[in-house]
């Protein structure tokens, strides 16, 4: 349940943002991208990120999660893109394999455990939208 | 409603930097660390104990440290044999992290040694998202934690590229094929290693020392 921890460093940036540049109004959606190598659970990820928010100007926003497939690079063939992604029957869940999806030789991981924030979306004042 | 867009940070970075410290760090010093991961019970401790007997009769100084919720049992096991020994009680957290670890590796005598295992949390969901630094990782998987394991926690499988599948003594009395295993295992990670062990006995500690480059 590492969930918490990231959501506390998720918000922690965050804040820091926002003293950095005041923002214009509410904030309804925090962008995030995700790496499918991570072992991250999207619904604990907004539990935690909801329960932590309270009180602050973050406080009611949605994380918005965009899943990023895993990148690779293969030291035999040259190729260069998104990983081979095993799915077997009854796995519920397609798991990226780090083989050469072109000559199957060992792959080098290019990205897949990136949890970044991307940006936000801010509803902006009711004052401020006029003019 | 305004966007705004551009990176406003990274939380995993920072761990894949600190990770990287320790990596340069224990290079600077000359040690190899070796993250060993498993769940609760599968004879993590144990093998270590098994693999440090086997690379001290080769003249290697081997030390270790030991990451648990609470409690210092591992790191008592460790001192009993003979190691250099350090607890990291993680205070609840899931997993170690490379931050922990870089403590751990200040307060350390690595002029001691030349190998450190350092025993993850009982685990194989979170000490995947958290590299520490370390030359190498094994997973060990025992038996007795049923023949779905792989199954059930791909992914720390797919980036782990050594593992033991350890207590394969006891395979027949809990009616465990540990080929089915091994088998799911080269599914998510075709270029991996797979050593079976019994570390009680010492079987396959040799086979799992060679895996892991030694």
């Amino acid at each position: 349940m590492h969930e918490y921890s990231l959501a506390q460093s998720i918000l922690s940036a965050l804040l820091e943002y926002a003293k950095a540049h005041p923002l214009p109004g509410r904030v309804k959606k925090v962008h995030l991208r995700k790496g499918e190598l991570l072992i991250l659970s999207e619904w604990a990820l907004r539990e935690a990120f909801s329960i932590l928010s309270e009180g602050t100007e973050f406080s009611g926003a949605e994380l918005a999660i965009e899943n990023v497939p895993v990148r690779v690079r293969c030291p035999s063939c040259g190729y260069e893109g998104n990983a081979r992604y095993l799915a077997e029957e009854g796995w519920h869940l397609a798991v990226p394999v780090l083989s050469c999806p072109q000559c199957g030789e060992r792959v080098e991981l290019l990205s897949g455990k990136e949890l970044a924030i991307v940006g936000l979306s801010v509803e902006e004042a009711p004052a401020e939208t006029k003019n | 409603m305004h966007d705004i867009t551009g990176s406003l940070g990274d939380v995993l970075q920072r761990q894949l930097e600190l990770a990287a410290q320790n990596y340069e760090f224990l290079k600077g010093k000359g040690v190899r660390a070796i993250n060993v991961m498993g769940a609760i019970g599968s004879g993590k401790t144990e093998l270590i104990l098994r693999m440090a007997e086997k690379l001290r009769e080769r003249g290697l100084r081997v030390g270790a440290i030991a990451g648990d919720v609470a409690g210092d049992d591992d790191y008592q096991r460790f001192r009993a044999a003979g190691l250099p020994a350090l607890q990291i009680n993680t205070g609840d957290q899931c997993h170690l992290d490379a931050h922990q670890v870089g403590h751990a590796l200040e307060d350390f005598p690595l002029d001691e040694v030349d190998v450190v295992f350092i025993e993850n949390v009982g685990n194989l969901v979170c000490p995947a998202d958290f590299p520490l630094g370390t030359d190498m990782d094994l997973v060990v998987i025992s038996v007795t934690e049923g023949d779905d394991m792989v199954r059930k926690h791909p992914k720390i499988f797919a980036q782990t590229d050594v593992v033991a599948i350890n207590k394969v003594d006891l395979a027949a009395f809990v009616g465990v094929d540990p080929e089915r295993i091994a088998s799911d295992y080269r599914k998510v990670n075709p270029h991996g290693k797979v050593v079976f062990t019994d570390a009680r006995s010492g079987r396959g500690v040799e086979e799992l020392l060679s895996a892991l480059g030694f």
